[in-house]
């Protein structure tokens, strides 16, 4: 299965798992329509693209894939393959790892505070953008937080962290 | 009228100052756009009031179309999708060494475009104000409609895609408070929910975030940039003759397709140096480094960026992700910008288009003889500009309710965000769908309840039926057409 196909599965189970999640808000009539219309509206209308783009990109698929060299159509045929490919692919490991430290960044912004967290984030992104050395890096990253802090926090008041 | 001065006031002048400044560098940075930067500015421009803060923001939006030009010219790299078109002549002019010519000509066509709509939008915006006084919810929702149809088809590649991206935008929309009877809905019990998901932290997530996260996919080296001296900036008098007729037709083209739905400026160019291959004395030499192809395209993007102010000041209805950052600014500085901005707040209305008008001028004395130092701020090394933008992108999502949860949506957003950059999507559409939402529903609600439940009350009147009879046709024929080709 293709990733148009994949993508179309995930938005359809996106709009089953929205629509269960709209039945708890009541319809009413059409002359006092309640909270529940432009939900359900929107999640059988969502519904019904994914269905119409899972049919349509099978045949796009269908259609690329067989233009393919026999290997390339092995190797989409292999979702194994497709996976370890992408793990051990640069272009997708290093954004994955950033990702992974912005939810750190998230869930640690409360308890270490606005400095502490965004120097660690800046620090750990330069290096993973391919910086070299430590000094530059902490050097930028005290700059952005502690300039980040005194315009937000002094400044404007934000009560930041 | 006279509140068309307001922008000459020294906080003002200085505001539209610094937001042409920010809004060239971001043009000139590939990567981050006008609507990731305009969020990004947001906390800053709230504490500077709403006529200042419009006008920063404002300037960021169409500074961003003059400095996207000028990496397109001299690195072969466009700073922005609008100028995308800009490198198949200007980096041939800038081989020839004419490129301080090409800047020349890109910032004279931007100037006349940009003044020109700004004309336009003076004159339009009141009277597409004033007639929309008599809009009801109907014709609101119709025309929410027809725009988020038009999105769809527009935005480019799949509109199936599109449209799920519109209807992802809506059901994200949906979240938080309902807009008539005040019922919590999809909060999941999360407090930081039940106000709706913050437009900026959705933003900055999905334009900034995700841009980081892309460029650590596809890292772009650093450019290396000619250096052009100010005496170069001179276009020859062949040159200036041969740019008119292309900037005044760019300008035309690109005011119109402003107008409607999608990303206006992008198209404008696209359309603008089509219409100069079919018509242009000089067509042949197009793609060879021909002047034409940088007067039309830069005057179309600079136009469009006016014209798509028209549907946001008189009606409160953005089309782009820009002015939809811009639209939940207004609604930050407790400014609803619709057919009452113009009675409710004369001098934030005025004042925001006499900057542009002021903005045109500085941007046109700024570019000239700074282009040497904005095309250098291409050559910051991405591994050190990148992360601080991440921080920024936290600190904008973070101070816009003062809540952590809009950090997690913002995290949340920027990697759906990569996500979908790598699978395709585009995510304009799924912003404007979240955006033009709540106007979508409260209109659709009560027109219903105002026809007592008939549902022909929807378009009862004639604007609203014209409008959805155009959102249909321009639903069903495209439609039509691929289940005829798919078929065959």
């Amino acid at each position: 299965m293709g990733r148009e196909r994949w993508s179309a599965v995930g938005l359809a189970l996106l709009a089953l798992g929205y629509l269960l999640a709209a039945r708890r808000y009541p319809l009413d009539t059409l002359a006092t329509p309640g909270p529940g219309v432009v939900p359900l509206l929107a999640g059988v209308a969502l519904l019904a693209v994914a269905i119409w783009l899972c049919v349509t990109s099978g045949r796009v698929g269908a259609t690329r894939i067989s233009n393919r060299p026999p290997t390339a159509r092995a190797e989409l045929a292999d979702p194994a393959t497709t996976i370890r490919a992408g793990l051990a692919d640069p272009a997708t490991t290093k954004p994955a790892m950033l990702a992974v430290a912005l939810v750190l960044y998230a869930a640690l912004l409360p308890r270490l505070g606005f400095i502490v967290s965004s120097f660690a984030l800046i620090v750990l992104a330069a290096r993973l953008m391919g910086a070299r050395g430590w000094w530059r890096p902490a050097a930028l990253a005290l700059g952005v937080a502690g300039a980040g802090y005194w315009l937000f926090a002094r400044w404007l008041g934000v009560p930041l962290p | 009228m006279s509140e068309l001065f307001v922008a000459l006031t020294p906080a003002n002048l200085l505001a539209c100052f610094v937001g042409t400044v920010l809004g060239t560098i971001v043009g000139v940075l590939p990567g981050l756009g006008p609507a990731g930067a305009m969020a990004l500015v947001l906390p800053l421009t709230i504490k500077l009031g709403p006529t200042a803060g419009l006008i920063m923001l404002a300037g960021i939006y169409y500074g961003a179309m003059y400095g996207g030009s000028t990496t397109s010219i001299l690195v072969n790299v466009p700073g922005e999708a609008a100028s995308v078109v800009t490198t198949i002549d200007g980096y041939r002019l800038a081989r020839k060494g004419r490129a301080g010519a090409a800047l020349a000509v890109a910032a004279i066509a931007s100037f006349v475009a940009g003044t020109f709509s700004v004309v336009a939008l003076q004159l339009a915006a009141p009277l597409v104000a004033r007639a929309a006084l008599a809009f009801g919810p109907a014709e609101y929702f119709a025309f929410a409609l027809l725009g988020l149809v038009l999105l769809a088809n527009l935005t480019g590649g799949s509109r199936a895609k599109s449209l799920a991206m519109v209807l992802v935008g809506l059901m994200l929309s949906t979240v938080g408070m309902d807009p008539l009877g005040g019922t919590v809905r999809f909060t999941f019990d999360l407090a930081g929910a039940q106000a709706g998901l913050s437009f900026i932290a959705v933003t900055t997530g999905l334009f900034g975030v995700a841009e980081v996260l892309a460029s650590m996919a596809e890292p772009l080296a650093a450019a290396a940039v000619a250096r052009v001296k100010f005496r170069e900036l001179y276009p020859s008098r062949e040159e200036l003759r041969r740019s008119v007729p292309p900037m005044l037709r760019g300008t035309v083209l690109g005011f119109l397709v402003g107008l409607v739905p999608g990303p206006a400026a992008t198209i404008a160019s696209f359309v603008s140096y089509g219409v100069e291959k079919k018509v242009s004395k000089h067509r042949a030499e197009l793609g060879t480094g021909a002047i034409e192809g940088v007067a039309g395209p830069e005057a179309a993007n600079n136009a469009a960026a006016g014209g798509g102010m028209i549907p946001l000041l008189s009606l409160g209805l953005p089309f782009t992700p820009s002015t939809a950052v811009l639209l939940s600014g207004m609604l930050l500085m407790s400014v609803t910008p619709g057919p009452f901005l113009l009675r409710d707040h004369p001098g934030v209305f005025w004042g925001v288009i006499g900057s542009f008008y002021v903005g045109n001028v500085m941007l046109l004395l700024l570019n000239l003889p700074l282009v040497g130092l904005f095309a250098r701020v291409a050559t910051i090394p991405q591994q050190y500009l990148m992360p601080a933008v991440l921080v920024l992108c936290a600190v904008a999502a973070y101070s816009d309710n003062n809540n952590i949860f809009d950090v997690w949506v913002m995290t949340a957003a920027g990697i759906a965000g990569w996500a979908m950059r790598a699978l395709d999507w585009s995510p304009a559409p799924l912003v404007l769908g979240l955006v033009l939402g709540p106007v979508l529903e409260r209109s659709l609600l009560q027109a219903l309840t105002i026809a007592r439940g008939e549902v022909s009350g929807l378009w009862a009147s004639g604007p609203a039926l014209v409008m959805l009879a155009a959102a249909l046709i321009t639903f069903v024929v495209p439609g039509l057409a691929a289940l005829k080709g798919h078929a065959s």
